[in-house]
């Protein structure tokens, strides 16, 4: 280890430092020489002296005070300052060393001791040096990263932001353990009304859990605003993390449908602690508990999604967390699930104000100090009105548009029925209309009512009165699969017209099924009377359409939509 | 802490985690299925685990992607109640042979 040192050396005694001086450069190291204290700190330099030696009695500022000032001068540079001393005392050698002095070497020099002190500090400086190297490449690549993940955090915030948790049914929160969250909270209106929820936890946390998020979040929303249904949304996200996450990585979630048409709600839980669903009329909550793997576990053909259906009544909640809650622990030491959570488990927590009691409790127990885990939670308190007066809906209205014409039918076997979901496809080609885009939500709401009357009434022969309970509710919905997995024969035909005439355009759906049509003179077109549950889509139509016309004994039936160029009323 | 034990003559290799089955486990846990070939099965033995995140639950998923997904042969043995918990809320038990 050699190495070629500036040294500076003061001593009043000239014959002394010459010797010193002699010594050092025999070395091969470069010697500046002072004649007294004020002479070595005028000629320190902290950046070109690389060691120091001071007599310690001298003229003009004894060593002790220039060792201070030198000191002083170098600040955070490391330079190293050894005592000459011809003294033996021992209480002034320790002053030395007290001040600062790393070292001192006794009068008269011995070239032999000289020379161990001189490696042994040589070693001193190679060590700071490399520290001193190593702390400042550490600060600039911890100060890129910090950069680099503030961007990365716009960008991540912006893709997984982009959604309606603003809404007052909503009540959130979201706290992170670092800069990055691995809990996703998302949430998009659907197109014909009602909305998606995500709430979604990765492995792990910070940066490494986030990054899944991006194509998650891209899936919801862009599937959900194309009008995608849930289950076709999930496996579709559970595929995507399968194929691009590292194996030890997934997400546990949970995907929750709000339908506002028929007052119901379904929830897909992989993962999560159990959901509760908090009725008004019940004393206790329902608990929805995790029936599936968590997202991209399983590859897509062993990929299941099983569903739990409720309906719901206006006012009625549900509630969401992560495991960060779940799992946090209380002041005693105990897991929030077999302390803090009981009463709210137990129905004895205002469902309105849960959200609030909980965030209380975090704050009580101190896990919002020093969070181990990153936590959310949700509560949505469930309506008909969720998506529908959304200000999303409420867009501009071209008044330039180009006239269109044409017309498709779209017609769907047994087959087909069983594996497709046509709406979006519809939709899509529709939506390439000028000006109808802005009505997509309503559109989509006739062509939903229309295509879902036709299947499940016409082709799978159900009928809507078994709807009218809970229970009967969710074995509607099984019938449903169950009739549509045994599906042998059976179509629905969607013929799509649409037509320009001046500034009046016409859009025609006619929906024909294979079943044996229903009684349509009979149908209450109330939409206030809410006991008529299975009327509420027709009432629904009826509203939405300029005119409703039925034909096939009930199996075939036509919506006329009407809207004008140039005028910002809405359809008439 | 991770040890783990292979019985040649049944070609089953146990891993024993103990404690805090966390990321801090990662790299032994990892180390103890990757330094045994021809292995037939494997025994995770959570007896003694006190805690269980996530991160655990990713080591196990690469365990069984080690151990050839669908023909994995694991079997998580003496799972206690810190553990079960975990385990069954995230529907482990349809990748995993768990007994208590």
């Amino acid at each position: 280890m050699e190495q070629v040192l500036t040294i500076l050396i003061a001593d009043d005694n000239p014959s002394d430092r010459i010797l010193l001086k002699a010594i050092l450069s025999q070395f091969g190291h470069n010697v500046i020489s002072a004649v007294d204290g004020q002479d070595a700190i005028d000629k320190f330099d902290p950046h070109t002296i690389q060691l120091v030696c001071l007599d310690i009695k001298m003229p003009h500022k004894d060593g002790w005070e220039a060792a201070l000032e030198i000191q002083r001068i170098a600040g955070d540079v490391f330079v190293p300052i050894i005592f000459l001393s011809g003294v033996t005392d021992p209480i002034a050698l320790s002053n030395c060393l007290r001040i600062g002095g790393i070292d001192f070497i006794s009068k008269p020099y011995s070239p032999a001791l000289i020379t161990a002190k001189l490696n042994a500090i040589v070693r001193l400086l190679v060590m700071q040096k490399t520290l001193e190297e190593q702390r400042d490449a550490m600060s600039l690549y911890n100060e890129q990263l910090l950069n680099e993940q503030e961007v990365a955090k716009v960008v991540y915030e912006n893709i997984t932001n982009s959604n309606c948790l603003k809404d007052p049914a909503l009540s959130t929160i979201h706290y992170g353990t670092h800069v990055f969250n691995g809990d996703v909270i998302l949430a998009a209106y659907k197109p014909n009304g009602g909305m998606h929820i995500l709430l979604g936890d990765f492995t792990g946390h910070g940066l490494s859990a986030a990054i899944g998020a991006l194509p998650l979040a891209d899936i919801f929303f862009d599937w959900t605003r194309k009008g995608f249904l849930m289950r076709q949304i999930i496996p579709e996200i559970n595929a995507r993390l399968k194929g691009i996450l590292p194996s030890n990585m997934f997400c546990s979630a949970a995907f929750i449908d709000i339908k506002v048409n028929n007052k119901s709600i379904e929830v897909w839980n992989g993962g999560l602690p159990d959901l509760l669903f908090l009725p008004q009329n019940a004393n206790k909550p329902v608990k929805l508990t995790s029936k599936n793997l968590p997202l991209g576990v399983l590859s897509p053909d062993a990929f299941e999604c099983q569903i739990d259906p409720m309906s719901f009544v206006p006012g009625d909640r549900l509630m969401a967390f992560s495991d960060g809650v779940y799992e946090a622990l209380d002041l005693s030491g105990q897991m929030f699930c077999h302390s803090v959570l009981n009463p709210l488990y137990q129905g004895k927590i205002d469902a309105d104000h849960s959200v609030d009691w909980l965030v209380q409790q975090l704050e009580r127990e101190g896990v919002l100090e020093n969070p181990h885990d990153d936590i959310s939670c949700l509560s949505v308190r469930l309506d008909t009105n969720i998506g529908i007066d959304s200000a999303e809906h409420k867009v501009s209205i071209g008044h330039d548009e180009a006239p269109a014409d044409f017309s498709f039918e779209y017609v769907l076997n047994a087959d087909s029925l069983r594996n497709t979901d046509p709406l979006p496809y519809v939709l899509q080609i529709l939506t390439t209309v000028p000006g109808l885009s802005s009505f997509s939500s309503q559109i989509f709401m006739i062509l939903s009512e229309l295509y879902s009357n036709a299947l499940e009434h016409g082709v799978l022969k159900l009928s809507s009165d078994k709807k009218s309970s809970s229970e009967g509710f969710s074995l509607y919905y099984e019938e449903r699969e169950r009739n549509l997995a045994n599906l042998q024969e059976g179509y629905v035909k969607i013929s799509v017209k649409v037509t320009s005439d001046n500034n009046n355009r016409a859009l025609i759906l006619y929906v024909e099924d294979s079943g044996s049509g229903f009684d349509f003179q009979g149908v209450n077109y109330d939409i206030s009377n809410t006991e008529l549950l299975y009327n509420r889509g027709l009432a629904l139509l009826d509203q939405l359409c300029s005119k409703l016309e039925f034909s096939k004994g009930g199996s075939a039936v036509t919506a006329h939509y009407h809207w004008k160029v140039g005028q910002d009323d809405r359809a008439t | 802490m991770v040890e783990s034990f292979f019985d040649k003559k049944t070609e089953c290799l146990t891993i024993h985690v103990k404690g805090r089955f966390d990321y801090s486990c990662h790299k032994a846990f990892k180390e103890a299925f990757t330094a045994v070939s021809k292995v037939k099965s494997y025994e995770v033995n959570l007896a003694d685990v006190s805690y269980l995140d996530s991160s655990a639950l990713g080591m196990l998923l690469l365990l069984r992607d080690h151990a050839g997904e669908e023909k994995a042969q694991i079997r998580l043995v003496h799972v206690n109640d810190a553990v079960i918990d975990i385990l069954k809320i995230a529907n482990f038990h349809r990748l995993f042979d768990i007994t208590e």
